[in-house]
């Protein structure tokens, strides 16, 4: 067994409204402003996975992940073994020394962390939330809906980025500073017009480039959550679903496509129902197996409709493809949702005419 | 029952050989079972089988992280593992749709879907020149394109390898490749089905098929819900819904014409014998007779 290198000098971070101590550096996190340890300090360590005690593991547990109320271990062949317990320690194993600190990283400041802020009693979404003017608004969103695009080309017009990925929404309504750090794929860093060969990679072997606090603007403190969207993006015709393509075809850049009016805008509607709404949040929690088995979801449904009487939520379908979906966010206030629906509206009527 | 007592199935294929045929039958076969829905069958709503074995937001749900985050060939060893916990798999969605090759090139020797409480798999099978054609019209490609890929042992679909997507990579391999992997694994119990006897001999190979998946095995019923799922009858329940979901971009119809034969009517003598070539062992095995190489 490879014994895991430590250093003796672990590096503090204040992230989700916690103190982190960490064996491991964590530039995906903000660094902590002070050094004094608080009452809600939180460890990451080295460990050895077969001291780990037994485990009484949740029916709700899969073959990778094995979870029971306040304990979650994720065994990711390959990578390493991970734990969160008790809310307060996280631990972590490297596979083999082949496996370098970003591979870790990687699946730590997520998986582990999430799990961790779940079994702590935190409503986490699967979101990126950015902030403008003192308000903070949250983009709900499965992986590759194509949130940190969007979050990139906001970014561009002077908003700051506060979490990436997963998103924490405290009882007061704030959100709280996270992950910053936006992952992009090779294909949106090229329509973006970045240098991909200047950006480091997320994982070696990995299509996906990783951009940090050096190369975006971020704010570390917490937000006030002023606006909710559900994210998805249109396909040519709404109806459609992405269609199985083989290896030559699914990287065309279909950018130079003509377009109609219907593709190139931004449009929103409003979850009016509160059920409607709760369910926009339960389908967007984050890892909502997690929950499951750490015994959380009834706090998850607390949390959500508690903060559903402070925020509303809406939902907004991008524009297919980068460059149309960056010339029409031109055009949009995301503060004002009512003139985004009055103009999806309008677009709708226009085509019924046609 | 629970879904963990009733266990779930594979309807496996290379693609466009017949599986979403396959799908809509057992689905119609379920629905007439139940007797309570007058409606007709709407595609786009009701085909409700099951997650395609690649999907990613099941992939994320089973292993717990972004899938993102890994890459293909790390994925493929993992994703057997992935639907072991079959709670997962509710009643009435326990048919998945997989067009991967049982093992790939990076699974390391394991298959690329779970085994645990799998109870069998449906592995739908079509005449290779029939499948070129079809291909054809789905992938909007020339023909010659498409034979090469029925030869290419790299041949894989990937949904987005550098744009994120929803599923992830599904190796295939050559057409024979595919084939054998499927008919020859012993890890689950195996229905071989080729598409020309489900056109053919009908009624007896779907309630072979009705039979192995434990479905109703009426036969009436059968009947009744292969009629209903003619291929007539699923262009004209494409034109109802305007359009299928799982018909690509570029792509005029999904359900096309379904016959058999089209492939030696429109490829060209040397396209034949180059699959009758490369392909010879495993057509010879299934009687899929092609054009004579001397």
């Amino acid at each position: 067994m490879v014994t895991p290198e430590v250093n003796l000098s672990p590096a503090h971070y204040q992230a989700f409204g916690l103190e982190i101590s960490s064996d491991l550096k964590l530039p995906e996190l903000p660094l902590a402003r002070s050094l004094d340890p608080s009452p809600e300090l939180v460890s990451i360590r080295a460990a050895n996975h077969q001291d780990w005690p037994p485990l009484q593991a949740s029916p709700h547990s899969s073959a990778t992940v094995q979870m029971a109320p306040g304990d979650w271990r994720l065994e990711l062949e390959g990578v390493g073994w991970f734990r969160a317990f008790g809310g307060r320690q996280l631990s972590w194993q490297r596979w083999d020394d082949s496996v370098s600190d970003r591979d870790l990283r990687t699946f730590l400041v997520t998986s582990g962390l999430g799990a961790l802020l779940i079994q702590r009693g935190a409503l986490v979404l699967n979101g990126t939330t950015l902030v403008l003017d003192g308000k903070a608004v949250l983009l709900l969103g499965s992986p590759a809906s194509g949130k940190s695009t969007l979050a990139w080309c906001l970014l561009q017009q002077g908003w700051q980025l506060l979490s990436s990925e997963l998103s924490v929404v405290d009882s007061q309504g704030l959100v709280l500073p996270g992950l910053q750090q936006l992952k992009l794929w090779h294909d949106s860093v090229v329509a973006l017009g970045l240098d991909w060969q200047q950006l480091p990679l997320v994982r070696r072997g990995l299509h996906r480039y990783a951009l940090g606090q050096g190369d975006i603007a971020v704010i570390d403190q917490p937000i006030p959550l002023a606006l909710i969207y559900g994210l998805g993006r249109m396909k040519s015709t709404n109806k459609k679903k992405e269609a199985e393509k083989p290896k030559e075809d699914s990287n065309a850049n279909q950018e130079d496509e003509p377009r109609s009016p219907e593709q190139v805008l931004f449009k929103a509607w409003a979850r009016k129902s509160e059920r409607a709404a709760l369910l926009t949040l339960r389908n967007q929690a984050y890892q909502p197996r997690f929950y499951r088995a750490m015994q959380q979801e009834a706090s998850l449904f607390l949390q959500a409709s508690h903060l559903l009487k402070r925020v509303a939520v809406h939902e907004l379908r991008a524009p297919d493809g980068i460059t149309a979906m960056r010339t029409a966010l031109e055009a949009v206030d995301l503060f004002n949702p009512d003139a985004l629906i009055e103009a999806s509206e309008a677009l709708a009527a226009t085509e019924i005419e046609a | 029952m629970s879904a963990t007592q009733a266990g779930y199935w594979y309807l496996a294929s290379y693609p466009k050989s017949g599986n979403t045929w396959c799908r809509v039958f057992i689905t119609e076969l379920q629905r007439l079972a139940a007797e309570s829905e007058p409606q007709e069958l709407n595609l786009n709503r009701d085909l409700e089988t099951g997650a395609i074995a690649s999907s990613r937001h099941w992939l994320d749900d089973q292993m717990g992280v972004n899938s993102c985050d890994l890459s293909f060939a790390e994925l493929d060893p993992l994703r057997g593992r992935a639907g072991e916990s079959a709670w997962l798999f509710a009643e009435g969605e326990r048919f998945h749709k997989v067009h991967d090759a049982f093992k790939s090139p990076d699974s390391r020797g394991r298959p690329v879907v779970s085994t645990a409480g799998c109870r069998g798999v449906v592995y739908i099978m079509r005449h290779p020149e029939d499948v070129v054609v079809s291909l054809s019209h789905f992938f909007s490609w020339p023909l010659e394109r498409c034979v090469d890929y029925l030869l290419d042992p790299t041949a894989a679909l990937v949904p987005g390898e550098r744009n994120g997507g929803h599923q992830v990579r599904q190796h295939m391999g050559r057409w024979d490749q595919h084939v054998r992997s499927w008919a020859d694994q012993s890890e689950l119990p195996v229905l071989v089905m080729r598409y020309e006897d489900m056109l053919a001999k009908g009624a007896e190979t779907f309630m072979a098929l009705a039979t192995f998946l434990g479905l109703p095995t009426e036969q009436g019923l059968v009947a009744q819900a292969l009629a209903n799922t003619s291929i007539d009858r699923l262009k004209k329940l494409e034109e109802q819904v305007g359009g299928f979901v799982e018909k690509p971009e570029g792509c005029e119809r999904f359900f096309r014409s379904g016959r058999t034969g089209e492939g030696a009517e429109q490829l060209s003598l040397e396209q034949r014998k180059q699959l009758a070539k490369g392909l010879a062992d495993v057509m010879e095995r299934f009687d899929y007779g092609g054009v004579e190489l001397g």
